[in-house]
């Protein structure tokens, strides 16, 4: 039993757990508050062109790299290019493990959040449809499925607490707007029709569609926004420094070569007039963290996906397991060779993997536009297959396992090969394979998380969602605590259910 | 006429096990079968209970040919003559394959009911009747494992029996028990030789053999080389492989 006061002790701890990560991060991201600055760690999202992303040649570069790269040299430093996970933005900042974020990172509706530096470039965001649509201003949007990137701009001018009042009913006006990973899958997702249109920054967006056949930009745009430099609140010492050799640049006319190079003149705004938007430590007025209620609300609904995806693929992958191992056994040669390849090729290559293939499979394969629900049943159908070959493998060799005389004995007594399967065989099976197919069920518990590959919002997707916006830990915390007391209550189960099948010895 | 064997023969590959083997059963009779380890008996038991594929000769149940040779090569009947078939017989094996998964009572009415479809009520009688005959009625909702190797034999006897099958086939059904425990079986096999159940019996067993025997066949490397009663072939054997056997097994 636990009490108030252990709790208490307990969540000491754990933030005492917590600090001394971070200090350790620290430590090993090497850019500590020293007065001799050697390094300059800029985090940025590698999928993000033109102003950060991995090029062919497997190098990250970009705009906003080219800028880091010129005032790193000015400034003796190393430059030391991190590419970030998008969601865990804010955590990467606090812990010190990157100094700032450069990379098309939008000021407005984040003034509070971070020390910034002078906007740089003026951006809107605009939507990208496909050629054929038929939609030609926002207002064709209505009953439309919208993509934008998880935490985007895109995304607050439609949900976040500055969203203009047509913005949000535009969104009202959606079918659903879907928050995906990276851009790379969002025109995935709007090639395959999985979804009508992305709403994305317009640099991006006249990157990806002049990369890209078929699709164009809508003229009129969402919002208008501006890029700066994002430093942790309260670090204006480098923040001035930084600054100080852009306007350098400017000065001398790198600035203006580099966003040429870019093909971004146009878009470029630095200057000395503008002043930072200048926000005090003291305002850390916490306003978009939620307390531990609010995450929970949040997380409701990815509780429920991830329930989902967890029965309907046991409901569906354990008869089917059987029906492969059956298949696998089969004296048929073709037929076995069929499941044995499939069952090798589930097994042998990554769920992930599998979860992109059935959802854009069906369009970039066989040409086949795929309705917006697909994506629950995408999630659905690929766990299904995978732990459908595990199931199959499983069973062979529980069936095996069962001694020859008992096929034997049925032989004899006149049982057929249906009813021996069935009536001894099966039972005999389900009481050696039980620990195997606990394991595997307890493994599904935490794969459910693998849903994120295609952008379907259960539980973990979730949680890094929230986290993102809460600039919070917390609901990763909730998140693995559900994981826990889900696998928890699943392993309990399980053993009931062996200890019953145990016969009364 | 029961069972007609005709020249039966089995390869395992290249391996001939068994050469031309003829046997003839009449209703009523009981026959041991003896002969050393390895000499083929036990594939005898599997080709004619049809565990094993036969690989020349034929065989007869009740005037139905369950197999016959047609070009040199062995034609088993259709389907349905073959279910009919193998309804005619049971078989105890030396290892029980008892259903671990099922109580003594389920182990014995199981096939009743799934194979033969019968009434449960009446199966159920049936069942109780043979449970009180191998006297193990306190036993009925025990499981195979929780039972004694004697007990384990006796409910897959009783098992095979609540087929009413026309006749049994034994493969060593006390090899697997300790000589204690041996002597429940044989007496139970006794007792059904007194109710005229016509049996093939494989068995190490000679004194049980020379008074439960209608007949004695030997068999070695594949042939039977002596049969005839009881008295002439254990107590008089003609062949010398036959004198040796016996003689080795007095002396264990
Ligand atoms: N499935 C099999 N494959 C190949 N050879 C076998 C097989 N079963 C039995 N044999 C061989 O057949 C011969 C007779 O075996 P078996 O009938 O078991 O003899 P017994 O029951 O008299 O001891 C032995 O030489 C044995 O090795
Ligand atoms: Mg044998």
């Amino acid at each position: 039993m636990l009490y108030k006061g252990d709790m208490m002790k307990m969540n000491k701890h754990l933030s005492g757990i917590v600090t001394a990560l971070t200090m350790m991060l620290t430590a090993f991201g090497g850019t500590g508050v020293s007065a001799e600055r050697t390094e300059f760690t800029v985090g940025f999202d590698a999928e993000f062109p033109p102003y950060g992303y991995r090029d062919d040649n497997g190098e990250y570069v970009g705009f906003d790299l080219s800028l880091a790269e010129e005032v790193a040299n000015r400034r003796g430093w190393t430059l030391i290019k991190t590419p970030i996970d998008w969601d865990s933005k804010d955590m990467e900042l606090e812990t010190g493990a990157i100094d700032c974020i450069w990379n098309g990172f939008t000021i407005e509706g984040r003034e509070n959040d971070y020390t910034w530096s002078v906007p740089y470039v003026d951006n809107s965001q605009v939507v990208v449809v496909k050629e054929d649509s038929g939609i030609s201003s926002p207002s064709d949007l209505a009953g439309k499925v919208v993509a934008v990137q998880t935490d985007s701009s895109a995304l607050a001018a439609f949900t976040g607490e500055n969203a203009t009042e047509e913005n949000i009913a535009l969104y009202e006006s959606f079918a659903s707007l879907t928050q995906i990973g990276d851009y790379n899958s969002a025109f995935l997702n709007l090639d395959s029709g999985a979804v009508d249109a992305v709403c994305l920054d317009v640099g991006v967006a006249k990157y990806e569609v002049e990369a890209r056949d078929g699709f164009v930009i809508l003229d009129v745009p969402v919002a208008s926004e501006k890029y700066g430099i994002g430093f942790m609140k309260g670090n204006t010492e480098l923040r001035d420094e930084v600054q100080e050799t852009l306007f350098e640049m400017l000065d001398d006319g790198t600035f203006a070569r580099i966003a040429e190079e870019w093909e971004l003149s146009d878009n470029v705004c630095l200057s000395r007039e503008e002043t930072a938007t200048e926000v005090s430590v003291s305002q850390t007025a916490d306003k978009k963290k939620a307390n531990i209620g609010e995450i929970c609300l949040d997380l409701l609904p990815g509780i429920g996906s991830s329930l989902l995806i967890f029965v309907l693929t046991l409901l569906f992958s354990l008869p089917l397991g059987l029906l492969f191992a059956l298949g696998n056994m089969s004296k048929i040669k073709p037929l076995h060779w069929i499941i044995s390849l499939y069952i090798s090729i589930m097994r042998g290559t990554p769920l992930m993997l599998q979860l992109l293939v059935v959802f854009f499979g069906p369009y970039f394969v066989f040409g086949i536009q795929t309705p917006a629900g697909y994506r629950f049943w995408a999630v659905i159908i690929g766990f299904v297959l995978n732990y459908s070959a595990y199931f199959a493998e499983i069973y062979r060799g529980g069936i095996q396992a069962v001694p020859k005389g008992q096929r034997e004995a049925a032989k004899i007594l006149g049982y057929s090969k249906f009813q021996t399967d069935l009536f001894i065989i099966f039972p005999q099976m389900i009481r050696v394979v039980l620990p195997s197919v606990t394991n595997e069920v307890i493994t599904l518990v935490k794969d459910t998380s693998l849903a994120f590959a295609i952008s379907y919002a259960e539980m973990f997707t979730l949680a890094k969602q929230t986290a993102a916006s809460n600039t919070s830990v917390l609901p990763l915390f909730i998140a693995g605590g559900f994981y826990f007391i889900f696998n928890f209550v699943v392993a309990l189960v399980m053993k009931q259910i062996e200890k019953k099948m145990a016969l009364n010895k | 006429m029961l069972l007609e064997v005709k020249g039966l023969r089995k390869d395992y590959g290249k391996n001939t096990v068994l050469r031309s083997i003829d046997l003839e059963v009449e209703k009523g009779e009981v026959i041991s079968v003896l002969g050393p380890s390895g000499s083929g008996k036990t594939t005898f038991l599997r080709c004619m209970t049809m565990l094993e594929d036969a690989s020349g000769g034929s065989m007869r149940f009740n005037g139905m040919t369950a197999f016959e040779e047609r070009d040199g090569k062995v034609v088993y009947a259709h389907k349905k003559e073959l279910q009919k078939i193998h309804s005619m017989y049971g078989l105890v094996f030396q290892s029980f394959n008892l259903f671990p998964h099922r109580t003594v009572m389920q182990n014995i009415m199981d096939a009743p009911l799934r194979v033969q479809k019968r009434d449960r009520a009446q199966a159920e009688e049936e069942a109780k009747a043979l449970l009180e005959k191998i006297g193990m009625t306190a036993r009925a909702n025990a499981y195979p494992d929780q039972l004694s190797g004697g007990q384990k034999q006796r409910v897959a006897i009783a098992r095979a029996l609540a087929m009413k099958p026309d006749m049994l086939f034994f493969d060593e059904p006390t090899s697997a028990l300790d000589p204690e425990l041996t002597a429940e079986v044989l007496k139970m096999i006794r007792s059904l030789a007194e109710e005229k159940m016509t049996m093939v019996i494989v068995t190490h067993e000679i004194p049980f053999a020379r008074s439960v025997s209608s007949r004695v066949i030997f068999m070695d490397k594949g042939y039977v080389i002596e049969q005839g009663s009881p008295a002439d072939v254990i107590d008089n054997p003609s062949n010398s492989r036959t004198r040796e056997f016996l003689k080795k097994l007095e002396e264990e």
